[in-house]
C-alpha cells in the first residue's frame, strides 16, 4: 500500500467492511432481525447472541447488520438521484451559461439554504413520517451540492483549448459535454459522492431517530439509538453498539472521500 | 469560397478586428503574419464564427455564397469541418487526454456524415496515413500522452480533415514545434491544400514558413490588416514601415557577427510594443512605434492603397497608388 495515503487505506477498509456487512446481510444474519423472544429479553452476549438480545429479545448482531444494508441502500439511492439531478443541473448550467447558468445556481443557493432535517420534517409532515420520504428529503439536500461542484469544474473544462477543436470540428453543446466535459470532471463528483454518502448515512440515522425514516419493525441504527435512549441507564450498550457503526460507517466514506481526493487532485500531489 | 468584406469584431470599445476584407478561392493559400495581440487569431475564429460571445460583429461574411456574418451557432456548427476546419496552435492542450485520438478523430464523421463506426474508422485510417501518421490503426486506439508533439499536431490535421473542409485554418500550427518538426507540419499543409483543392489560412508569426506555404499575404497589426499582396512580392519589396520593420528584424546569419569597426551588430527590431486594443492610437494603429511617421499619422487613419494591381498597403507615405 506504499504510496497511497493513509486516509484512503484506512477509509477503504472501513467502507469494505460496512458493505460486506450489509451485502452479508441480504443473504445471511444470525437471527431473524425482527423475531422477537420477549423471554429472551436483555439477553448477555453468548454463543447464541454475540452481543447479546434487546428489550424485546431480538438479536442485536442481526439488527445491526440488517440496519447496515438499510442505510446503505437510503444513502447509495439518495446520492445517485440526488447526484445525477445535481451533475445534469450543473452541466446544463455550464453549457448554456447566461440567464441559465444564473438561475440554477441562485436555485443552487436557495436549496442550501435550506436545513437537510427541517425539509425531511416538512415532507413528514405533508405526506407522513416513511423511509421513501426520508430518501427524497437527502436526494433533494444533494441535489445544489452536486449542480455547485460540476458546474465549477464544468467551467474549467470548457476553456480548455480541445473543446474548441472540438467546436471547431462542429460539435454541438450536447456532444462536447457527453463527451469531452462529463468525463473530465467525473473525479471531484467521484469524491464529492464519496463524502455525501457519509452526509446521507448520517442524515438517515438522524431522521429515523427522530422517527421521520425507516417505521418499525425495519432495522435502522437511528431507530436503534432511540429506542435504547430510555434505556440508557439499564442497558447502555444498546446504544453504543448502533452509535459505534454510525460512527465506523460515516468515518470509513469520509476519510475514503478526502484520500480520493488527495490522489486525484493534481494541486496537492506535491504536498504528499 | 469565403469571403469577408469590412467585417469587425469588437469588445465593447475595444476593436480586435477593423474592417477585414478578404476572399479566398478554393486551393488558394494565404499567409496572415503580425505580434501577438495583432487580430491574426481573432481573424481565424471569425472564419469558423467563433468569436466569444461577448463580441460585437459587423460587416459581411459569406461562405460558398451564403451569408454568415450574423449567422447563428446552429447554422455555424453545420459549417463547420464539413467547409470550414481549424487547426490550433497547442497540440498538447488540443487534444482531450481522456478520449482516444481516434475517438476524437471519428467524431466529427459520424455527427456530421453518419458514418458508421467501422466505416469512420476506415476513414481515419487512410486520413492518418495521408497526414503521414506510421501504423495508423495502432495509433487510433492510442491516447494523447502517447505520441510526439508532431505526430498530436498530425492527429489535430487529421481531424479538420475528417469531414473534407473547403478551407482549413491553421493558427500558429508549428508555433509549439521544434524546427525540424514545424518544417515537415509546413510542407504537410501545402500538399494537403495541393491535393484537396483545399483553401488555407495559414497563421503565423515565423515568415520563413509563411513563405514557405503561402502564396498570398496578410500583414496585421492591431486588428488591423495594414499590407496584403503575393507573398514572395510583399517579402521582397515591403511597403508599409512595419512589413519592413518585421522583415529587418528576422535574424540572419549573414548580418550578423561584427560590423568593420569590430562592435557586435544587434538585430534590429521595432521599439515598443503592441498596444492593448484600448489604447490603440486613433489615427494609424503604427503610429508611435513607427519610423517613418509624418503629422498626419497620428490623427488620420490611412485607407488601403493599393501600390499595383496586387499589392497594397495602409500607410501615409505610399503614394502614387490608388485609395
Amino acid at each position: 500500500m506504499r504510496g497511497l495515503p493513509a486516509n484512503l487505506v484506512i477509509g477503504a477498509v472501513l467502507v469494505g467492511l460496512v458493505v460486506g456487512i450489509a451485502a452479508l446481510s441480504l443473504v445471511w444474519t444470525p437471527h431473524e432481525a425482527t423475531q422477537m423472544n420477549i423471554r429472551g429479553k436483555f439477553g448477555d452476549p453468548s454463543a447464541q447472541h454475540w452481543l447479546g438480545t434487546d428489550q424485546l429479545g431480538r438479536d442485536v448482531v442481526s439488527q445491526l447488520m440488517a440496519a447496515a444494508r438499510n442505510s446503505m441502500t437510503v444513502a447509495l439511492i439518495a446520492v445517485l438521484l440526488g447526484g445525477s439531478i445535481g451533475v445534469a443541473l450543473g452541466l446544463l448550467a455550464s453549457a448554456l451559461g447566461g440567464w441559465v447558468e444564473e438561475a440554477v445556481m441562485r436555485l443552487a443557493d436557495l436549496g442550501f439554504a435550506f436545513p437537510a432535517l427541517l425539509f425531511a420534517i416538512m415532507l413528514a409532515a405533508v405526506f407522513g413520517p416513511s423511509l421513501t420520504n426520508a430518501v427524497l428529503a437527502i436526494s433533494f439536500i444533494n441535489i445544489p451540492v452536486f449542480a455547485r461542484i460540476t458546474r465549477a469544474s464544468a467551467n474549467q473544462i470548457w476553456t480548455r483549448d480541445y473543446v474548441m477543436a472540438a467546436r471547431a470540428a462542429g460539435m454541438s453543446r450536447f456532444a462536447i459535454t457527453r463527451d469531452h466535459i462529463l468525463p473530465n470532471v467525473a473525479a471531484p463528483i467521484i469524491v464529492q459522492a464519496t463524502i455525501e454518502f457519509a452526509v446521507a448515512i448520517l442524515a438517515e440515522a438522524a431522521l429515523s431517530y427522530l422517527g421521520l425514516g425507516a417505521q418499525p419493525p425495519a432495522s435502522s441504527w437511528g431507530r436503534m439509538l432511540s429506542e435504547a435512549q430510555t434505556l440508557m441507564f439499564m442497558a447502555p450498550e444498546l446504544a453504543i453498539y448502533p452509535g459505534l457503526c454510525i460512527m465506523i460507517a460515516v468515518l470509513g466514506f469520509s476519510l475514503l472521500g478526502d484520500g480520493l481526493r488527495d490522489i486525484t487532485d493534481p494541486r496537492l500531489v506535491r504536498e504528499r | 469560397m469565403i469571403a469577408l468584406e469590412d467585417f469587425c469584431v469588437s469588445f465593447g470599445q475595444a476593436v480586435a478586428l477593423r474592417n477585414a476584407t478578404l476572399s479566398l478561392a478554393r486551393g488558394a493559400r494565404l499567409g496572415v503574419v503580425g505580434e501577438s495581440g495583432s487580430g491574426k487569431t481573432m481573424l481565424g475564429l471569425s472564419l469558423m464564427g467563433m468569436v466569444p460571445d461577448a463580441a460585437r460583429r459587423s460587416g459581411t461574411m459569406t461562405v460558398d455564397g451564403v451569408e454568415m456574418g450574423s449567422a447563428s451557432e446552429a447554422d455555424w456548427q453545420k459549417m463547420r469541418a464539413r467547409r470550414v476546419a481549424m487547426v490550433f496552435q497547442e497540440p498538447m492542450a488540443a487534444l482531450n487526454p481522456l478520449r482516444r485520438v481516434g475517438d476524437t478523430v471519428m467524431e466529427p464523421m459520424r455527427l456530421h456524415d453518419g458514418l458508421s463506426r467501422a466505416r469512420a474508422q476506415a476513414r481515419a485510417v487512410s486520413l492518418f496515413e495521408e497526414v503521414g501518421i506510421p501504423d495508423p490503426a495502432a495509433r487510433l486506439r492510442q491516447f494523447p500522452h502517447e505520441l510526439s508533439g508532431g505526430q498530436r499536431q498530425r492527429v489535430l490535421i487529421a481531424l479538420a480533415l475528417a469531414c473534407n473542409p473547403a478551407l482549413l485554418i491553421a493558427d500558429e500550427p508549428t508555433t509549439a514545434l521544434d524546427a525540424n518538426v514545424a518544417l515537415r507540419i509546413t510542407d504537410l499543409l501545402v500538399r494537403l491544400s495541393r491535393e484537396r483543392e483545399m483553401a488555407l489560412v495559414f497563421i503565423s508569426h515565423d515568415l520563413g514558413a509563411v513563405s514557405r506555404a503561402t502564396d498570398t499575404l496578410v500583414v496585421m497589426y492591431g486588428g488591423d490588416m495594414v499590407e496584403q499582396g503575393p507573398t514572395a512580392q510583399v517579402l521582397a519589396a515591403p511597403l508599409h514601415p512595419y512589413t519592413k520593420g518585421l522583415l529587418a528584424a528576422r535574424p540572419d546569419p549573414a548580418r550578423s557577427g561584427r560590423d568593420a569597426s569590430g562592435k557586435r551588430r544587434r538585430l534590429p527590431t521595432i521599439p515598443g510594443t503592441v498596444p492593448p486594443l484600448h489604447a490603440l492610437p486613433a489615427g494609424c494603429r503604427f503610429s508611435g512605434r513607427c519610423s517613418v511617421e509624418i503629422t498626419a499619422c497620428a490623427l488620420q487613419r490611412p485607407a488601403l492603397r493599393w501600390a499595383d494591381a496586387t499589392q497594397a498597403a495602409a500607410c501615409h507615405l505610399l503614394t502614387g497608388g490608388d485609395a
